[in-house]
């Protein structure tokens, strides 16, 4: 996989302007931070599909075949009805992002801020990337993708997560013991696949954490997913 | 039979196959805890063991990988049980043969800093605990590893706690560098200088995609070298791997050419991987291998091979410098990490670190400013201190091989620095003076130079690893002492036959025009073989002088890298231009955050006007009509930060001319920003800082992943009424609650203001917070409320 291009309209959304655009200035900073990003991007991925067991409405959990990891919680459990396999990915787009964000946050802080914006997109590109590749090479439709700590699905089966797929050794991907993804640039997600069509919900800002704060949703518009 | 003799008497030692694959084969889901197994399966693993043996493994791999305290988190079985269990099963496999048990250690499953957030020392902790619970293996094993700083940890940590002979293996991509960007000749380099007993490669791809990878580590170490791989590349549907046992093996004979002495396999072998290896393996003969290693430092991600001259940036030193001792005394990291960008951006391929100051703790602050320099550059350091305790501490913590600075003919230096060298497998800079001073004449100088290589020789480091300083004397004072300097340098460099550093700026001491006398000395030296000049490489003429002469010496081949400094780059994307206006005022500069403009407009008004005028009168106004303008939703927070940052311009100017003078009324008062514990998204933070410090707050940042009680501590101490703590994730608020909760048991007197991205204003009530600050501006407003 290799990235050509950043999504820079998407870093501006991040970057809070909205439907504005900005000015040349910072047009001019997210052309320069992504050529450095695009040097030391090295996107990697993996993923495992698993058979899955059990869709427990009752006890609100789902349990995958020859798997150690079960996902709970209500919003998981009706996100993979209707699947009989879920595809379980990590992404990253590798630490050479965060030593370079490391090292522009010490020379120009408006250009480390763009810059973040622009490097959150870019791991959203890879996760994009990443499941159309998946979905190429498998049977069936897929799900949105749907990830630790969204919704009622509790952050603390990142570690786990990381595990069932050997990330750590496959693509360098580490979980902190506060459960937060290093290299930062990461995504660990699931999503389902049918065989049968089935119909996209998107993820409703009803199961974010960010619900009641978020500026997307007081200007109207979406984060994305 | 120990790994010694097997070294010596057979022509291979063959290692075992996969473990994981086996035991998925027999039923261990995935993301199950497989060191488990040693003791609810015993008789599994032992069958596994023994069919490696059978196949012909003189060693195999205890089932340990992933026995650490971390991993080990939410199993039943403490590390010790799992540990001496495996151990116990491995030799009761082995029994009634020669083959040995290893103690199989791979990485701990966190990132250490700056990306993650695990230190050294716990991590050096974790691998203790690890290699104490394994005291009746036979060798110890790291395997699979991609990070070379928690390798540095965990070899030391078996050194320190075991006698056993260590092998580290490292897991390299098809690009030679790990996931972490550890190149191959930054491993060999500073494991074996750590005194690894053999090194090599394991796992991510198959003997023939690694073959580059052992063939550039054949170039870089003297020691047995060691290949497991996988068996091949495995199909990410399927994950089962390409290659089969008779391709594997003849793959693995083609390498026995690089010196290869331990041949294994990693994912997807199995017993029939190593019996095929076995008998391939029959017919060949060991080579030994033994390459030329010559003088080279580095970090994980950079070699810097000393082949031609190097430049060393001196900037990084408190002599002589007023902020340079005030950032080290205010503990403003950020300063120091400004001057090593700096230096490298000029040119600097080697940085000398210096922070020794009477009234600071040397020992913590070198720690810290090492840390922080190797998470920001890639260039390799030179630890200079005269203390070596602090040379110790530092050396310990340094990430790749260093020099350092320095031993000198001294009995009493010798004795003891250049242990340190060696156990910690540095370079070394030795000083030709003793006892009696610097001595007047060359040929006494190579003297020192002599009986200081013989010492380093004698403790067993190696000859290309110690640079002669030959000492520059200043010019005004000893004018008939310069070219003695040059002489001593020349005889040490082709007669002593060794690397020659010399601080070049002292030569000019007392003089005018001191770039001139600087630039000439240092082409003379660069002339009669100084290899490591030590200069300041913001100076155009410094560090010109040093390509100059790489190109005219035929180091710098074709001109190239002349070329493409000086040359212009055609190609490169030129931003657009703005148009200078000599009318532009102050706050229009600001604005428009055009920090060029800020610096020159500044300098201009403090020529009639008085410093707090025009921070309060020019600065202050400018920036709370941006922040109006934000929260009018007129701009946004990038321009809002570039406001900031064109102010930050104006305030260093204003700062230099009050340095200067003494004065120390800029100051609004001061903060401690914070991201707690647990947290390692630092960009909000970092934002706020920016914008506090530019109206004129003195920021203490304790950092990010901050503990309770340095929070504490740090606003005691320095007597501060406002703390500002930040935290990005659900997971982390509850830091942040125990963060306030012990300031407030502490009685501390201060305001306590939180911000970040999932922290509603009820919710910092309720933790007990003063103030909610929901953006970067309402951080400053506070403030403002709370210091005026």
């Amino acid at each position: 996989m290799k990235l050509e291009h950043l999504r820079k309209d998407e870093a501006i959304r991040y970057l809070g302007y909205g439907e504005n655009k900005p000015d040349d200035n910072i047009l001019n900073l997210l052309d320069a931070c992504e050529r450095e990003l695009l040097q030391v991007i090295v996107p990697e991925y993996i993923y495992k599909i698993f058979d899955i067991e059990k869709i427990d409405r009752e006890k609100e959990k789902v349990t995958f075949k020859d798997c150690a990891l079960e996902l709970t919680g209500k919003d998981i459990t009706a996100h993979l009805k209707g699947c009989e396999r879920a595809v379980f990915m990590a992404c990253t787009v590798s630490a050479g992002v965060d030593k370079l964000l490391r090292i522009t946050q010490l020379k120009d802080m408006t250009k480390a801020f763009v810059m973040d914006s622009l490097a959150s997109a870019a791991i959203e590109q890879v996760c994009d990337m990443a499941q159309e590749e998946i979905m190429k090479n498998t049977k069936g439709y897929g799900t949105w993708r749907f990830s630790c700590g969204y919704g009622d699905l509790p952050i603390e089966c990142q570690k786990l997560f990381v595990t069932v797929l050997d990330a750590q050794k496959r693509i360098g991907l580490n979980v902190t013991e506060s459960y937060l993804l290093t290299p930062t640039k990461s995504v660990t997600a699931v999503f389902g696949l049918s065989k049968e069509k089935i119909e996209k919900k998107r993820l409703g800002c009803e199961s974010c954490n960010m619900k009641d704060k978020c500026e997307f949703r007081k200007r109207g518009e979406r984060c994305g997913s | 039979m120990v790994l010694k003799n097997l070294l010596e008497n057979k022509e291979f030692i063959i290692l075992d196959g996969a473990m994981g694959t086996m035991l998925q084969a027999n039923g261990l889901e995935a993301g199950g805890i497989p060191e488990e197994l040693s003791i609810t399966r015993p008789e599994l693993l032992k069958k596994i063991h023994r069919s490696y043996i059978e196949a012909g493994s003189d060693l195999i791999y205890a089932n340990t990988f992933g026995a650490n305290s971390y991993k080990l988190e939410e199993s039943k079985y403490s590390v010790e049980e799992i540990v001496s269990e495996a151990i116990k099963v491995a030799k009761e496999a082995a029994r009634g043969t020669d083959t040995l048990v290893a103690l199989d250690i791979g990485p701990i499953g966190q990132l250490l800093e700056p990306t993650g957030s695990l230190s050294f020392e716990e991590a050096y902790e974790i691998f203790s605990r690890t290699v104490k619970a394994g005291k009746d293996a036979d060798v110890i094993v790291f395997e699979t590893m991609t990070d070379l700083y928690e390798l540095k940890a965990g070899l030391l940590a078996a050194k320190e706690n075991s006698n056993k002979p260590v092998i580290c293996t490292m897991t390299f991509e098809q690009n030679m560098r790990t996931f972490i960007g550890c190149e191959v000749s930054s491993m060999a380099l500073t494991l074996e200088g750590l005194g690894a007993d053999a090194i090599g490669i394991n796992c991510s791809l198959g003997p023939a995609e690694l073959e580059p990878v052992v063939k550039e580590l054949s170039k870089w170490t003297t020691l047995p070298i060691v290949v497991k791989p996988n068996a091949g590349l495995p199909d990410p549907e399927t994950n089962l791997y390409n290659v089969t046992p008779v391709q594997f093996a003849e793959q693995m004979k083609n390498l026995v050419k690089y010196g290869v002495k331990i041949f294994g396999g990693c994912c997807g072998t199995t017993p029939d991987f190593i019996r095929e290896t076995v008998n391939i393996l029959k017919s060949e003969r060991y080579v030994k291998n033994c390459p030329e290693i010559p003088s080279a430092v580095c970090t994980p991600s950079t070699t810097v091979v000393i082949d031609s001259p190097r430049i060393i940036g001196e900037r990084i030193n408190p002599t002589g410098k007023k902020v340079f001792k005030a950032a080290l005394i205010n503990h403003d990291i950020d300063y120091i990490l400004s001057q090593a960008i700096e230096q490298t951006e000029a040119g600097a391929e080697i940085l000398d670190v210096n922070v020794g100051l009477p009234d600071i703790n040397e020992k913590e602050m070198m720690i810290t400013a090492i840390k922080a320099i190797q998470g920001v550059t890639d260039v390799p350091l030179q630890i200079d201190s005269t203390v070596p305790e602090v040379l110790e501490n530092a050396l310990r913590i340094y990430n790749g091989k260093p020099i350092v600075n320095s031993v000198n003919g001294e009995k009493k230096s010798i004795e003891a620095v250049l242990p340190l060298v060696k156990k910690y497998g540095a370079a070394v800079v030795g000083l030709t003076l003793d006892e009696n001073g610097i001595p007047k004449k060359a040929e006494d100088r190579v003297e020192i130079a002599k009986r200081i290589l013989d010492a380093a020789l004698k403790i067993g480091i190696r000859k290309e690893d110690v640079y002669i300083d030959c000492l520059t004397l200043t010019a005004s004072a000893e004018q008939e002492g310069v070219m003695e300097t040059v002489k001593a340098l020349y005889r040490v460099k082709h007669e002593l036959g060794l690397k020659t550093v010399l601080g070049v700026s002292n030569i000019s001491f007392g003089l005018p025009n001191r770039e001139l006398i600087n630039s000439t000395f240092l082409s003379v030296a660069l002339a009669n073989g100084l290899d490591l000049p030590i200069i300041n490489p913001n100076i155009p003429a410094m560090s010109g002088a040093v390509r100059a002469f790489r190109l005219l010496s035929n180091a710098d081949k074709n001109s190239e890298e002349y070329i493409s400094i000086y040359g212009g780059e055609p190609n490169a994307p030129q931003p657009k231009k703005i148009v200078k206006d000599e009318n532009m005022t102050l706050d229009h500069a600001i604005e428009k955050g055009l920090r060029a403009e800020c610096t020159r407009i500044t300098e201009a008004l403090l020529e009639n006007m008085d410093s707090m005028d025009v921070v309060n009168n020019e600065i202050i106004p400018a920036l709370d009509i941006a922040g109006t303008r934000f929260e009018k939703g007129e701009i946004f927070l990038p321009q809002l930060i570039q406001t900031a940052g064109a102010a930050q311009a104006c305030f260093e100017v204003i700062k230099q001319k009050l340095a200067k003078s003494g004065d120390n009324r800029v100051s609004k008062g001061k903060i401690i920003l914070a991201t707690v514990k647990g947290d390692i998204h630092d960009i909000g933070k970092n934002i706020v800082k920016v914008l506090l410090e530019n109206y004129g707050y003195q920021v203490i940042d304790l950092g990010r992943d901050v503990d309770y009680q340095k929070v504490v501590d740090a606003a005691i101490e320095n007597d501060v009424h406002l703390v500002g703590l930040s935290a990005l994730m659900t997971t982390t608020l509850d830091s942040m609650e125990k963060t306030i909760e012990l300031l407030r048991k502490n009685n501390v007197d201060c305001k306590i203001m939180v911000g970040g991205a999932v922290l509603t204003p009820e919710y910092a009530m309720k933790i007990g917070a003063d103030f909610y600050a929901k953006d970067a501006k309402e951080s400053v407003d506070i403030a403002k409320k709370v210091l005026g």
